[in-house]
């Protein structure tokens, strides 16, 4: 039976029920966490996203997928216990996003010259997170990520963007996870860098694909679609298999825009002969720990 | 009523005495924490820094000059930690100044790499007057800026040079610098933000790797206070960092300086780490070799007591104290 990783331990993939496959439940900005005009009141945040997770299951839903990464928001203390109070599954996902979002750590360390970091060193980073545990910075080690989560320069996929997405997919190959990644500018080209590392399609999913979402989803790669109507539309044009949905947006937001997500309102929004295939089996088929 | 503020809250100036200008309780880049290969129990943090603090406090008080001051330079990103310095000021006695700002555009995170000029400034101008991550006790007592990797001041540098120049004009918290190198946009700014250049102490002038790209005479001309901050990256250490230099080539440079009768305008620091957060650290470098180490060498250079007194309490003394309204 395969093995789904959750923030409260692995659960298997049939057990989790309808999914909201590519979320984000807390999303910070890096640097808002130290903004003077921004409260994090861990309390209210709770609230805020247990709210909708409670929301989630009376409509029907059964867990939730942060695909944030580890340097965008990601609390793992608070997921495990927003997921024990509402009985919903939370899978939580290792991996940072493009080049931007990245600290100077990765991109300029104290080395002479300050070398960006190479794929090799991202992949062990990730792969730690899970086979060893996701981190709560400088202190434990937690859960194991379910997911590893990464993203190219919406401009075009920059040296280190590509380094990342190596060790992002070497690390999923090793570890058995599924590797998602935000195209750049060259969705296909980007998920060559992917598939060059020896990972399977079926182990990736590519959100922002745009006009190469057919093409993707024919190399066996799910697509990820924030636009519900063209979501449906690819599911119905023969690619219900390959089709994943989000809202795009994310429970809270510190230090940017995002639109405030419903994982109710997903749930209710796709059309109940899809609800099967795009939030059960193709979530489960993704998040399952299997072979890459 | 003047004031210099610490972790522990606004001091008298006089109670501050014999001061390192520019250290780290720890530092590391943004994004390190992330990365377990650099972490370490918090009783281990503490075993390795309060003794290194516990010592320097009392060759201050041997010295008889005051508690001490400790200046961390750790900017906004870089793993500062004020609950943390907090303990260790209650802890040890000696004062420690916390700074706002940030060591360089490259250490400044996603948000505030956005950032306005205005924001920037009103998050140093907060952090100054009001207090530090929501703490009202804890003010930041300096602000630091820097250049980026690759001795070329960027465009985000700069950003974050003319917020501070804001903030220190209207708050009347110094500025330091991490490196002295490419100083004319710089310069270019502090004069647009009306900002006196005794309120600017240029860092790191006396590094290895800086040597021929800092214009040292015209920033003491200007009135511009220099650092001699790196005081201990000597080459003839076991591992040196590439920022080395030799420990006699480093201390003529000092005493060319005072000399040439700077002495004002010289600070002096170790730009040590007491417990490194992202990067293995110098071995056997700590704040205590200006008392091990380089007092000897200034005292055998013939350096009166006077002017070590001026240098390392008179001058960090003047350039912390607040002066609101006077930048
Ligand atoms: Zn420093």
């Amino acid at each position: 039976m395969s093995q789904v990783n959750t923030v409260l331990g692995p659960v298997p993939a049939a057990s989790l029920g309808v999914v909201a496959p590519h979320e984000v439940l807390v999303s910070v900005l890096p640097g808002a966490q130290y903004a003077y005009d921004i409260r994090m009141d861990r309390a209210e945040i709770f609230h805020a996203v247990a709210d909708k997770l409670t929301a989630f299951r009376a409509a029907g839903g059964g867990a939730v997928v942060d695909a944030g990464g580890m340097f965008a928001g990601r609390d793992v203390p608070l997921y495990e216990a927003l997921s024990s109070a509402t009985g919903v599954h939370i899978i939580a996902s290792t991996g940072q996003m493009d080049e931007a979002m990245l600290g100077g750590y990765f991109l300029t360390p104290q080395t002479n010259p300050p070398t960006p970091w190479p794929a090799e060193k991202f992949a062990k980073l990730y792969a730690d997170e899970v086979t060893e545990g996701m981190v709560v910075p400088r202190v434990e080690r937690r859960a194991a990520a379910g997911l590893i989560s990464t993203a190219v320069t919406a401009s075009g996929m920059t040296p280190t963007d590509e380094s990342q997405l190596r060790g992002c997919a070497r690390a999923a190959k090793q570890t058995r996870v599924p590797l998602s990644f935000r195209a750049g500018a060259d969705p296909l080209a980007e998920l060559a860098v992917a598939l060059d590392e020896g990972l399977a399609a079926e182990r990736i999913a590519v959100s922002n694909a745009g006009d190469a979402a057919k093409p993707i989803a024919d190399q066996g790669a799910f697509v990820v679609f924030a636009d519900l109507d063209a979501a449906v539309q690819f599911a119905r044009g023969g690619y219900a298999d390959k089709t994943l949905v989000t809202t795009g947006g994310a429970a809270v937001a510190f230090g940017h825009e995002v639109a405030s997500a419903s994982y109710a309102e997903l749930l209710r929004l796709v059309p109940a002969d899809l609800t099967e295939q795009l939030l059960i089996r193709n979530p489960a088929a993704l998040l399952a720990v299997r072979e890459p | 009523m003047s004031r210099i503020n610490t972790v522990l809250g606004p001091i008298a100036p006089e109670e501050l005495g014999f001061t390192a200008i520019h250290e780290h309780i720890g530092y590391g880049m943004p994004g390190c924490e992330l990365d377990t290969t650099w972490w370490k129990a918090p009783e281990v943090r503490y075993e390795e820094t309060v003794p290194k603090l516990r010592a320097f406090h009392n060759h201050i008080r041997e010295y008889g000059a005051g508690a001490g001051g400790y200046v961390d330079a750790t900017g906004i990103c870089n793993g500062r930690d004020i609950d943390y310095y907090k303990s260790l000021s209650a802890r040890t006695g000696l004062h420690i100044v916390a700074c706002t700002g940030f060591v360089g555009g490259d250490s400044a995170l996603p948000f505030f790499e956005r950032a306005s000029v205005d924001y920037l400034y009103r998050q140093f101008r907060h952090e100054i007057t009001v207090g530090i991550g929501g703490d009202t006790t804890a003010k930041a007592g300096i602000i630091k800026v820097g250049v980026s990797r690759g001795f070329k001041m960027k465009e985000l540098d700069l950003r974050i040079y003319r917020a501070a120049a804001r903030a220190a004009v209207e708050t009347g918290a110094p500025i330091f610098t991490h490196l002295a190198v490419d100083t004319d946009p710089a310069l270019a700014v502090f004069k647009e933000e009306g900002l006196p250049l005794d309120r600017v102490l240029f860092g790191h002038a006396d590094d290895g790797v800086s040597q021929g790209k800092v214009k040292q005479d015209l920033l003491t001309e200007l009135g511009g206070r220099i650092g001699f901050d790196t005081f201990g990256y000597d080459l003839e250490l076991p591992d040196p960092p590439f920022w080395g230099r030799h420990r006699q080539d480093r201390l003529n440079h000092l005493l060319g300086f005072l000399e040439a009768g700077h002495v004002k305008q010289a600070l002096v620091g170790a730009d040590a780490n007491c417990s490194p957060l992202g990067w293995p650290g110098v071995r056997g470098h700590t704040v205590n070799y200006i008392f091990e180490t380089l007092l000897p060498d200034l005292r055998a250079a013939g350096v009166s007591e006077d002017t070590i007194h001026t240098i390392f309490v008179t001058n960090p003394t003047e350039f912390l104290t607040l002066t609101p309204g006077k930048n």
